[in-house]
């Protein structure tokens, strides 16, 4: 009967249970007024909505593995672009890198599987290269300039500025995911030095306030 | 494009583009380098695209982006030829009147026109310019005609003219001959003879050989190798494929910084054509060579710009450097032969090729030939590409180039050959730029970043910033380089902020001579020099530093202070608004005054405070003066302002 009314209202099993509990537990308050049963039925609504949590959790491992599978794809068209060849595994990881942001730990432990060589040595060119980020990035990027053109013109005050203007030090995303924040070695556009790079756009020296408001405006 | 089978091929390609170019009443080169780009050039080219066929005179003007022309400063800018017109600092809104006024009828829009400092006066063609017109723009020049985007261009402007010479008239023998006698030096840093190197990789045993181009450019402040692969591709290419001839190499590689995301992308296009055109390939132009390319994109580590780390980066493993008892040169990548040279040393063969070693020599000085850019960048008024013929002295360079130092301020030093250069101080000016006599003064050539001081910066600083970037960039397998860098570090941070002891320069001179001395490659060899060159120039400074706790050119945070000058604040609240952490107050009529303990010295009062009061200053090494809070402000003179008018 569950399988045909859980067919009928397209609702998932779970549903159909706790919308039968709910119906039923409206019914005994009403009609009967009969404690224990009523005690009763909501002691198994409360187990039944433990086991709902549970289903839902289920669920969420479904999707984060689903969601991993996904990934794992993407990153076999990069390995297979790349004819599955080790020394191919720095251009695979940027390729990876520029697609998703980041480097995940499977991603990671899928590229080492996939080319045959030793978890380590991915490793070590993740962590060795400064392109390669292992955690997630935030929705915008802002990278200040260190170069030394930008240095001898004030670059340390403007990422003093910028530190100030986000709440979030160099190396750091907020909380909210939506900026990262980092510093670069050469943007190679000395001529507007000391500078910003937003996403995009080059900012030459602007101020905390100009920063505030620029960061507002975006989403 | 069809495939060119023989030189004949080549040549008829070339007249038909020439003279398809010729159809051509006028064009308009748009600079679109790395400066000008930031400055809006996109949209400056767009606008030209949009407003001749709007204009309707698609077929007798043609608008082309180009690489970077060097005069990054005024960007974004424009050369309008045959005449050679040059706009600087145009805006979209700019364009239509460009193109119904210069390009349709060849009239002056005089307001774009670049003025002359000195005179005042404005200057028509890009050529006069005192910023060009003291340079001799071998390569850089030639980015004003081609679009880099289009092999047609390079094509129409000879290219690839040298390497069907290279194939049918001289063949590898007399390549590498006409290379050695034009002592073509490497551009990449160590100036050693490219042709001599060429030699070893071609006589090592082994195949297949490789032949790699060093695109890395690792070097903060430096972009003009960004500049030439950005602007013209096919003239390093063309450069590599002649060296592979001279070399027998049939695989090359382009290892390129993944920061440059357009030089990467210049650089696979260009590729992509010369293949098509079967100048790459099986059989080039007919012939029985056969050569081709990869690019292997570079992830960001200035150690993998080393010739050895760079290899096995290309093998695909961690770009760090092994010892180097047998060479690259002949044990290289997969332990096979490999020649490595710099992006702007192979942009110079195809130059050698077609003129000749005897055209090439006339160029430079005795032991260093031909032309070298550098990126002048810092406290220097005209910030850009430069290409000058080696020998020229710096202060042409730094002065007549660059017009000298912005804002009034005074020249202090100049900083050569990057992390591994040293500073050169005014007296020096007067030396003339080659390969011996910037290592003979304790700096080196280097790539060709240049990067101007002045007066209000800090020598001791710069040697931290350096010491800061090598000891993060360094890979850290040799202990001399690791730990000294480290340790460097560590006292010039000290010295820095008022932390330095007696013996410390002592220590940093000792620390530095044992670095080069035993450190595994070049980075850690060189390191010291920043650190020696301000010590032997400004020793003055860091003694400032440590014994009377004083920064002269008041730059390190630790030993300065902010205050404001009660004779000369005239309470407009401007440092009040912009202060972060609402360290200052002062209110109508008063005198504003930084509470020091709020203070975090980040300059945004020094920086609002209005150029006619100047009343926020720096103090280092003294006490700073107490001004009670209400204190009125001064007020102007009776009868000044009438004086004054
Ligand atoms: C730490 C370090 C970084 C280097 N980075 C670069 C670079 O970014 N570009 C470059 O052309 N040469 C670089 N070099 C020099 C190369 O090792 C090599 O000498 C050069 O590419 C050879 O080419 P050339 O003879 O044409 O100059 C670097 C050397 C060291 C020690």
């Amino acid at each position: 009967m569950l399988k045909e009314l859980q067919e009928a209202s397209q609702m998932s099993q779970t549903d159909v249970l706790l919308k039968g509990l709910e119906v039923l537990g409206d019914y005994v308050a009403a009609e009967s007024g009969e404690s224990s049963l009523g005690e009763k039925l909501r002691e198994l609504e409360r187990v039944a909505l433990q086991h709902a949590e549970e289903i839902r959790k289920i669920r969420k491992k479904e999707d984060v593995i689903r969601e991993l599978v996904k990934e794992l794809k993407d990153v076999d068209k990069i390995i297979d672009r790349h004819n599955c060849d080790p020394s191919a595994l720095i251009q695979i990881l940027l390729e990876i890198q520029a697609e998703k942001r980041w480097l995940s730990k499977p991603t990671l432990m899928w590229v080492a599987e996939r080319l045959g060589v030793p978890l380590s040595r991915v490793m070590h060119i993740a962590t060795f290269y400064k392109a390669f980020s292992l955690e997630p990035h935030g929705r915008h990027l802002v990278q200040v300039c260190l170069g030394t053109a930008c240095h001898v013109r004030g670059a340390q005050q403007l990422l003093n500025k910028v530190t100030m203007a986000l709440g979030i030090k160099p190396g750091e995303t907020d909380s909210d995911m939506k900026f990262t924040f980092k510093t670069v070695n050469c943007l190679g556009c000395c001529a507007l030095g000391p500078v910003v790079m937003i996403d995009e756009k080059y900012y030459s020296d602007p101020s905390v306030d100009e920063i505030k408001k620029i960061s507002e405006d975006l989403e | 494009m069809k495939k060119l089978t023989s030189r004949e091929d080549l040549e008829r390609l070339r007249e038909k583009l020439k003279r398809e170019a010729e159809q051509v009443k006028r064009w308009v080169a748009v600079c679109s380098g790395p400066g000008c780009h930031v400055h809006g050039s996109g949209e400056v080219a767009e606008a030209f695209a949009k407003e001749v066929s709007e204009q309707g005179l698609e077929k007798e003007v043609k608008v082309i982006a180009t690489g970077c022309h060097g005069f990054c400063e005024v960007g974004p800018v424009a050369v309008i030829f045959p005449e050679r017109y040059c706009y600087t600092r145009i805006k979209a809104e700019d364009v239509s009147e460009i193109v119904s006024e210069t390009l349709k009828d060849g009239k002056v829009v005089e307001r774009l026109l670049y003025t002359d400092e000195a005179s005042g006066q404005k200057i028509l063609r890009d050529e006069d310019i005192p910023y060009y017109k003291f340079q001799q723009r071998l390569l850089l020049g030639q980015h004003l005609h081609i679009d880099p985007r289009n092999i047609g261009d390079y094509i129409a402007a000879g290219g690839y003219s040298a390497l069907a010479k290279a194939l049918f008239d001289l063949g590898p023998e007399k390549v590498l001959e006409e290379v050695k006698a034009a002592n073509l030096r490497g551009r990449g840093g160590g100036g050693f003879p490219a042709g001599i190197k060429w030699e070893t990789t071609r006589n090592a045993p082994g195949d297949p050989k490789y032949v790699i181009v060093n695109a890395d450019e690792g070097d903060p402040g430096a972009y003009m190798d960004r500049g030439i692969l950005e602007g013209n591709p096919h003239s390093v290419l063309e450069g590599l494929i002649i060296g592979a001839i001279a070399i027998g190499s049939p695989q090359g590689f382009v290892y390129v910084r993944q920061e440059y995301p357009i030089a990467v992308k210049n650089m696979q296009r260009a590729i992509d054509q010369a293949r098509e055109l079967g100048l790459l390939g099986e059989n080039i132009l007919g012939s029985d060579f056969s050569f081709d390319v990869k690019i292997h994109m570079g992830a960001g580590a200035f150690v993998s710009g080393e010739s050895s780390a760079l290899m096995t980066a290309i093998e695909g493993r961690v770009g760090e450097p092994r010892p180097k008892y047998i060479r690259t040169a002949v044990k290289g990548v997969w332990n096979k032969p490999s020649n490595l040279n710099n992006v702007e040393t192979w942009a110079n063969v195809p130059l050698i090729i077609n003129n000749g070693a005897d055209w090439y020599t006339n160029i430079g000085t005795d032991k260093s030939k031909g032309t070298k850019i550098f990126s002048l960048v810092g406290k220097v008024r005209n910030t850009g590409l430069v290409e000058v013929p080696m020998g020229v002295s710096l202060r042409r360079i730094i002065f007549d180039i660059g017009g000298g130092i912005r804002g009034n301020k005074k020249f202090k030093a100049v900083q050569t050959g990057g992390p591994s250069g040293g500073v050169i101080p005014e007296s020096l000016l007067e030396i003339p730029v080659d390969y011996d006599e910037l290592d003979k003064v304790g700096s080196m050539m280097g790539s060709g970043g240049m990067i101007v001081m002045d007066e209000d910066t800090c020598m001791v600083d710069v040697a931290r910033y350096y010491i800061n970037f090598l000891s993060d960039e360094s890979c850290g397998k040799c202990v001399p380089c690791r730990e000294g860098l480290r340790q460097a570090l560590r006292i010039l941070e000290n010295i820095c902020a008022g932390r330095g002891k007696e013996g410390d320069i002592e220590l940093l001179e000792e620390l530095g001579s044992f670095m080069k001395d035993a450190s595994l490659c070049a980075l850690g060899q060189t390191a010291a020099n920043p650190v020696l060159s301000t010590i032997k120039y400004f020793r003055g400074e860091y003694e400032a530093h440590i014994l009377e706790k004083k920064c002269p050119a008041k730059v390190c945070k630790e030993l300065i202070s902010f205050f404001i000058d009660p004779e000369k604040c005239k309470a407009c609240g401007m440092c009040v608004k912009v202060c972060p952490v609402d360290a200052i107050s002062g209110g109508k009529g008063l005198v504003h005054i930084i509470d020091q303990e709020k203070c975090v010295k980040c300059g945004s009062c020094f920086t609002v405070c209005p150029d006619k009061f100047n009343a926020v200053i720096k103090l280092s090494g003294e006490p700073v003066p107490e001004v009670a809070p209400g204190t009125k402000i001064k007020k102007k003179a009776k009868g000044e302002k009438k004086c004054k008018k």
